[in-house]
């Protein structure tokens, strides 16, 4: 280091050549550039921000594209925001789809409790409401699908995962038989269509029955004259003979022409059909061929349940029984009313005035009631139609009553080749195939994967192919719900293979179909 | 002795920063995978969300370190804490940091323009402190190994003009063939400080390739004037050490530029995100 004098005024020198060491530390250089550098960027980014608000369509705040269902809206975020740019409000959403808070509660929060049950009374208003932004999340880009909302937001009431937590089925759980208002043999009718269509494969004798639907998610009702015609009530078909009704006090069945002469309501078809169909015998009578809901067996079958049951009041309006699912309730109601509307329909031929008075009325009160039980509103209640056959005619004695009974199962013989008889009367049969009501299940979507026995495998269809034997009751009847449990939707159904999210079954909303026939009753919901 | 154990408990704390963030990661990637692979944890998912605020909350913790900067008397008068355990949270908390950010965008390309350009920021902001911390380990190194001189960045430009100024004089009381070299062969590359790239591959920036005219020269002087080369030449050496401490220190101090602009607007843009968030 160099002496202090051959530098005037530094402290000393450095290095091969002598350079002067510094008088003072040298200061740092302020790093304020950097800092001004990025207030610039940041008043250059919240610059474009706010000019966009200002002037262009408010793109650069916006959190992403909007789906493409909502693309059109994307010019002016006031189509979904209030004014006050805060979240998207539910009646901006009611401007195109059907009003949110509207009596019947398309998209209410308390709407999916009926889900398709159709029950409307259970449609009451739930205190979790939430906003439809709540679950259908937009500004997630052109394809992101909205109506794919996610478990969590069901998670917060129900269970937590499907392959855990997921309850059973409750036909599974609580062992619900399926209804055997139809005794009904599956084994035995595979058998013989595949022996009468000379069928191959066992599945597509299954077809032949269970046809599908035009989605081909589930499949048609079950209707005696597609499926069960050729073979059951063929003409050869007839009743034993019955008694005829006389004057005395031995029960028995009215013949055609006292049918015809009596011109009761609803009598119309004794004018139509064939006299050559009733034959005497002695004292007895006997129809055939008999017909699927055969007028003058239901006719006489409704005479004598009035003789056993003389005030069952709505219940004689029905064809059958009033045993029907909740959801079924208001085809009792439309099945009066066709009845009512028939009766009324015969006595326009009637030529006494006041008959012909009594139309005019009997008209419009059948308009108004048709109108009241479309509404989803409408208080229908199966009871109005089962309290009356819970009592029987006391002044009948014990052996009166039984021959009645006789009569009747001698009547309904050919019926009850698969129908059941009960109190007088030919038990509904259930003819939806619909099962799960609280989740929707595509079968065009799982025929591929699966075949139709895979599935359906609880009654022993294949083991029952490969003998003649008629296979026990307990094992082949149409109480048996032949249906898997869960555990054979989570082979397939998990988070790695086909999907498991909750709304891959459950619709929040209620059915889609549905929801545009409500539009029509939206102004006059009470 | 007591320099070795400061030297000793620095790297402990350091080892176990590496640890914390090696755990925190994993912890988060566990979860991502777990909940993935049981549920979801698609962007919007609580999960996904959880990603989210904590990827928040460690980038305020992470440019927390700026504040500690500037308050150095405060922070140390309050005990907040070594600069050391500061800046190992900054470095493995942006690691982190970038790591959450992932998780929370289910690494995908967000949709938004905000989210778009906050997503762009972490990754320019992170990579560039990397980038940073890769700088600062290498170049002192490389510094060190073969640079006699040391100069303070700020003085540079007053120590290249002394050089300058001394080399010219003595070039200026020499021969002609001395003055007519130093104006040809030496005079531009002294003037001013200047950044050669060759310094990161050679630290001698080829001085002795440079300096061979000097060698034949020499032997064609007189004993005086050859002092006078030699001076020069010393003179010269000295320059291009000037020159390598020039460019590596300002590279040294401009990686920040890549850095802490970005870092701003980062911090803003988060800012945006959140208000969105919790607005809409």
């Amino acid at each position: 280091m160099a002496s202090k004098d051959k530098w005037t005024g530094q402290k000393g020198s450095f290095g091969d050549v002598e350079l002067p060491v510094a008088r003072s530390y040298p200061a740092r250089a302020a790093r304020n550039k950097m800092l001004l550098a990025g207030a610039a960027l940041v008043a250059f980014a919240l610059g474009a921000v706010v000019f966009d608000e200002l002037v262009g369509r408010g793109a650069l705040a916006s959190n992403g594209p909007l789906s493409s269902d909502h693309a059109a809206f994307e010019g002016d975020c006031a189509n979904c925001h209030d004014p006050e740019l805060r979240e998207a409000s539910d009646e901006r959403c009611s401007v195109c789809h059907e009003k949110f808070g509207d009596e019947l509660g398309v998209y209410n929060f308390a709407a999916h409790y009926i889900y398709r049950s159709d029950d409307f009374r259970r449609l009451v208003p739930d205190e979790h409401e939430v906003a439809c932004f709540t679950c259908h999340l937009e500004h997630e880009g052109r394809d992101a699908p909205i109506t794919r909302v996610d478990d969590v937001r069901c998670d917060s009431c129900h269970f937590g995962s499907f392959r855990d937590e997921h309850p059973e089925f409750d036909f599974v759980a609580e062992r619900i038989p399926d209804s055997d208002a139809v005794g009904f043999a599956h084994i035995h009718h595979v058998r013989e269509v595949m022996k009468r269509q000379a069928l191959e494969d066992v599945e597509k004798s299954c077809l032949y029955c269970h046809n599908a639907q035009p989605d081909g998610k589930s499949f048609e009702p079950i209707a005696f004259d597609r499926h069960c015609d050729s073979c059951h009530l063929t003409a050869t078909i007839s009743t034993p003979g019955l008694p005829i009704q006389t004057d005395g006090a031995e029960p028995g069945v009215l013949t055609l022409e006292q049918i015809t002469a009596a011109r009761g309501p609803g009598a119309r078809w004794a004018y139509f059909t064939d006299p050559n169909e009733y034959r005497r015998r002695g004292s007895l009578l006997v129809k055939g061929p008999v017909h699927h809901r055969d007028p003058w067996v239901l006719e006489n079958l409704r005479r004598l349940r009035g003789l056993l049951h003389p005030d069952a009041g709505l219940a004689d309006l029905l064809r059958t029984s009033a045993d029907a699912q909740p959801h079924q309730v208001r085809a009792l109601y439309s099945e009066a009313i066709a009845t009512l509307e028939d009766q009324a329909l015969g006595l326009r031929g009637r030529p006494e005035r006041e008959i012909q008075a009594e139309l005019g009325a009997i008209d419009a009160l059948l308009e108004r009631l048709k109108k009241e039980i479309e509404k989803p509103f409408a208080s229908l209640d199966e009871a109005a139609f089962l309290l009356a056959l819970g009592s029987r005619d006391a002044s009948l004695s014990a052996e009166q009553a039984a021959a009645i009974e006789a009569l009747v199962s001698e009547l309904t013989t050919p019926c009850r080749q698969c129908h059941r008889v009960e109190q007088a009367t030919i038990v509904r049969v259930e003819t939806d195939q619909r099962t799960l009501r609280r989740a929707e299940f595509d079968h065009r979507a799982h025929i591929l994967q699966a075949r139709c026995l895979d599935c359906h495998s609880r009654i022993p269809i294949l083991e029952g192919l490969g003998s003649e034997d008629k296979p026990a009751a307990q094992v082949d009847n149409a109480s048996i719900q032949n249906l898997p449990a869960i555990a054979t939707c989570r082979q397939c159904h998990t988070p790695k293979l086909a999907s498991d999210r909750c709304v891959t079954c459950h619709l929040f909303h209620p059915n889609k179909s549905r929801r545009s026939e409500l539009l029509l009753y939206l102004d006059e919901a009470p | 002795m007591a320099l070795a154990s400061i030297r000793l408990r620095s790297s402990s704390r350091a080892g176990k920063g590496k640890w914390i963030f090696a755990a925190l990661v994993a912890l988060a990637l566990a979860a991502y995978l777990v909940v993935g692979e049981l549920w979801e944890s698609a962007p919007g998912s609580d999960l996904s969300l959880t990603f989210g605020w904590a990827a928040a909350a460690v980038l305020v913790a992470v440019a927390a370190l700026s504040a500690r900067k500037r308050t150095m008397k405060l922070a140390s008068r309050l005990g907040l804490g070594r600069s050391q355990a500061w800046l190992s949270v900054h470095i493995y908390g942006g690691g982190l940091f970038v790591v959450l950010v992932l998780l929370h965008s289910d690494f995908g390309l967000p949709d938004g323009w905000v989210t778009g350009w906050l997503l762009g920021l972490s990754l320019w902001t992170v990579a560039g402190g990397f980038l940073g911390r890769m700088l600062q380990r290498w170049i002192p190194r490389l510094m060190t190994s073969g640079l006699a001189t040391e100069v303070i960045y700020e003085r540079i430009p007053e120590l290249v003009e002394e050089v300058r100024s001394r080399a010219a004089t003595v070039a200026g009381s020499g021969s002609v063939e001395i003055q007519d070299f130093y104006a040809r062969s030496m005079a531009k590359d002294i003037e001013a400080p200047r950044r050669r790239w060759i310094f990161f591959f050679d630290i001698t920036g080829g001085v002795r390739e440079r300096l061979r005219a000097v060698r034949y020269l020499r032997g064609k002087l007189s004993e005086t004037e050859a002092g006078k080369l030699d001076e020069l030449e010393s003179l010269y050496r000295t320059k291009f050490e000037i020159d390598a401490h020039y460019t590596l220190q300002q590279t040294l101090r401009g990686w920040l530029w890549l850095h802490v602009p970005t870092s701003i607007l980062l911090l803003v843009f988060l800012g945006l995100h959140l208000w969105g968030v919790l607005r809409y």
